[in-house]
């Protein structure tokens, strides 16, 4: 299993995410002589308790995420925020979840692009869009370094990789950068062998920070 | 879905009815030991209360675990007729912590048991699993080193195979046609429909031991 950075896109205050800037992105990627190998899409789905009544919400969590990825479509991914739980499944486990109603999905984010071949490493860059709009909502970047599926090894080269790649990004004078703040993993019991959870966390949390800083842009306009 | 027909038997006459089984799938056993958890949803979750089972099976050194969800049996005149329940079954492989899972959603545990016995898998018409199994209570939470069973001397056997709205009736007459092998040792009828163990169980189980499943019953 290789070892990968799931980086997003973090305006510079007063802009906002463009498809301008997708397209000098994807730019980039060639640029470095990334050689395009096909798309790929990620799914992020919100999932809230579906309550009879309304006026009493229990103890129950205010949200549940349920993420596919397309390394293993025939896998899906449940995080549960709070107590810091992410859990691997079959697919079949979204029928399940349909048929017992407890959870209904409200909003669902969409991770989409063209993946790119660098000798070792695998980068993918895509657009992030709502299942509610077709409005561009943020820019995601998967940094993965195939060779090594150990984090703490594979760090110092995928930290170097990034670098490159600020560097290629910066010489375009976009409107912000690409930002990789890794989430505590092992919080959520996983250890230094990347498996496709480590994904589905940093998934998670690149949406929470897409939706800070949306919250954000609109307190500020 | 599924189509599922359930019996039981006589402790006593398991060993005769292991060398029936083994006899008619040409296949070995399985060891079956499945700590099966089931939970309900709390309350005002979900438009009405919802049931789903964790299957822990305990059989591999690193315990594996599913996730199992049976719906509503099949009606109407057409499911009335025939011998064979059939309805909706989903399951899923899920990580060791689903059970936290599933507290953490709100879920409760409603019971438990584990289930010991043994389990074949072949094909016949119908991708058939049969579990002939005793059903043990836990005396203190999740002892499953100290389950006690449900009902000494009796074992629960079970004929499952997996179907679509498509092939479910094929399905169904596979699973009637397996049963009829299985008739002298015990009947087999939907869920819920207990009808005893056979009287004729006995004769056909000494039958069987003394020649070793290989005359045909």
């Amino acid at each position: 299993m290789p070892t990968k950075w799931v980086l997003h896109w973090h305006p510079n205050p007063g802009s906002t995410v463009n498809s301008q800037i997708l397209n000098e992105v994807s730019q980039c990627a060639e640029a470095i002589n990334g050689v395009k190998d096909g798309r790929w899409k990620a799914t992020l789905t919100l999932l809230k308790p579906n309550l009879r009544d309304q006026s009493q919400p229990g103890e129950y969590p205010r949200e549940l995420l349920g993420i596919s990825l397309p390394e293993q479509p025939n896998k899906y991914y449940f995080i549960l925020r709070g107590p810091r739980i992410v859990t691997e499944a079959d697919s079949s486990i979204q029928v399940i979840m349909e048929k017992l109603q407890s959870y209904k999905s409200r909003i669902a984010l969409y991770f989409e692009g063209y993946q790119y071949q660098l000798g070792d490493f695998q980068l993918r860059v895509g657009k992030v869009v709502s299942s509610h709009s077709e409005n561009l909502r943020g820019i995601v970047l998967e940094v993965e370094y195939l060779p090594i599926s150990s984090m703490e090894k594979a760090s110092q080269v995928l930290g170097e990789f990034v670098d490159i790649w600020q560097e290629a990004v910066l010489k375009r004078s976009l409107p912000g950068s690409f930002m990789h703040n890794e989430p505590n993993l092992s919080e959520y019991g996983l250890g230094d062998n990347y498996t496709p959870q480590h994904t589905a966390v940093q998934y998670a949390y690149v949406m929470a920070q897409l939706f800070a800083s949306q919250s954000t842009q609109a307190v500020r306009n | 879905m599924e189509c599922v027909v359930q019996g039981i038997i006589e402790t006593q006459h398991v060993e005769a009815l292991e060398i029936l089984l083994q006899g008619l799938c040409g296949v070995h056993r399985e060891r079956l030991r499945v700590h099966e958890l089931c939970l309900k949803s709390g309350p005002n979750l979900g438009p009405v209360a919802s049931e789903v089972r964790l299957l822990c099976d305990l059989e591999h050194s690193e315990p594996t675990w599913t996730v199992k969800h049976i719906g509503g049996a099949m009606r109407g005149a057409g499911a009335d007729q025939i011998s064979v329940l059939v309805r909706s079954m989903i399951e899923s492989k899920a990580s060791k912590n689903v059970l936290r899972l599933f507290y953490g959603l709100g879920y409760k545990l409603e019971n438990e048991l584990l289930r010991v016995g043994f389990a074949f898998h072949f094909q016949r018409g119908a991708q058939i699993t049969v579990t002939v199994s005793s059903i043990n209570k836990m005396l203190k939470l999740h002892a499953t080193d100290e389950a006690v069973p449900v009902t000494p001397g009796i074992q629960l056997v079970e004929v499952t195979a997996p179907a679509t709205p498509e092939n479910y009736s094929e399905v169904v007459a596979a699973v009637s046609s397996f049963c009829e092998y299985l008739a002298p040792l015990l009947h087999l009828s939907k869920p819920g429909i207990s009808t005893g163990v056979v009287p004729t169980a006995a004769a056909a189980a000494a039958s069987l031991m003394s020649d070793g499943g290989g005359t045909t019953l």
